[in-house]
């Protein structure tokens, strides 16, 4: 069930199984680090702006799924990036027991001096069932809930971390909208600011 | 002595470690036996409590009466395996300072810049300054 996923700027898509690197708790806060970490190109999009961005696709292209992906983050694609899959209590923003385990291993990963001092996005997801009005303010929720778990509870630094939702406007796999590939939470290493 | 057990990898040292040597967990070893062993309690009487501000861990401790006992046991040793990472992390810097000095000279400060300097001159680095990060999970 829980799948964690890596995304590398080669765009060579590794899916492992969560338990499995679970199994090494020590590597999966490494493979986070290595796949958040290094230099890059600058992409100068505010999390504001990739915000607002959903929202104006909602408005300029309305109706049960969006025609296309959203320019503004398919610009972020080249970036340093991880995608981790984190499971919520139905319509809800409360993390589950099962993934605090995840949320653990982000924040000792954005903890590392490797990590330190660059800005990441949290971005949150989801698949296209349902409206998507209603998803884009869940995944705002769910993004922001994440951020809140890390700057409180684990006390990661909150000026550098950001909490976007894309709700169902950018879609893992477009072919298969209602994929639970699609659910997912996207950590983006925007740089140095 | 230290410096050899840390050189194997760290999940091990976790169950090699013998009581004597001060150690530290990271944050998703020491949330996880949260979920493992209250998952159940959490769901029961922490439906609306959520994991940010320590909310969860403040639910529990206000339903300790009812929680089950390994929960009580547990949520007791997850919130000071937490506090002793984040004491761990608040003291490197502070204790690398004198090596931060003489190996890291003109290494901007902040940004995690100084502490990169210090993993990367580990060889050269005090047995002091090198704990401390490895206590902080920094390595």
């Amino acid at each position: 069930m829980k799948k964690m996923l890596l995304a590398g700027i080669s765009a060579a898509f590794v899916a492992t199984s969560f338990s499995a690197a679970t199994a090494q708790t020590e590597l999966s806060r490494n493979q986070i680090i290595n796949s958040l970490q290094g230099a890059q190109q600058k992409v100068d999009v505010s999390a504001d702006e990739l915000q607002k961005a959903a929202f104006d696709n909602i408005a300029r292209y309305p109706g049960a799924n969006s025609p296309q992906n959203l320019p503004l983050a398919d610009k972020l694609a080249s970036l340093r990036q991880f995608n981790i899959e984190i499971t919520f209590d139905f319509d809800s923003a409360r993390i589950r027991p099962e993934s605090y385990e995840a949320v653990g291993l982000i924040a000792d990963a954005l903890h590392t001096p490797y990590l330190q001092g660059q800005t990441f996005y949290i971005v949150g997801h989801t698949d296209a069932k349902g409206a998507r009005e209603y998803n884009l303010e869940l995944s705002i929720r769910r993004a922001k809930a994440i951020r809140e778990a890390l700057v409180t509870t684990f006390q990661v630094t909150g000026e550098t971390l950001f909490a976007v939702g894309l709700g169902e406007e950018q879609l893992r796999d477009p072919a298969n909208p209602d994929a639970a590939v699609n659910r997912r939470v996207q950590l983006i290493n925007v740089g140095y600011r | 002595m230290r410096r050899l057990i840390f050189a194997f990898t760290t999940g091990l040292l976790l169950l090699a470690a013998p009581a004597a040597f001060a150690q530290t967990v990271g944050f998703a070893e020491a949330i996880k036996i949260l979920s493992a062993s209250c998952g159940k309690d959490i769901d029961k009487y922490c439906k609306s409590a959520t994991l940010a501000n320590n909310g969860i861990g403040q639910c529990l401790d206000q339903n300790q009466s009812k929680v089950s006992q390994k929960c009580n046991a547990d949520r007791v040793v997850v919130r000071s395996l937490i506090e002793e990472r984040l004491a761990a992390q608040a003291a490197a810097p502070k204790i690398c300072n004198n090596d931060a000095r003489r190996l890291c000279k003109g290494v901007k400060a902040g940004a995690g810049h100084v502490l990169r300097c210090l993993l990367k001159a580990q060889r050269s680095v005090s047995d002091k300054c090198n704990t401390a990060i490895d206590l902080a999970g920094y390595r």
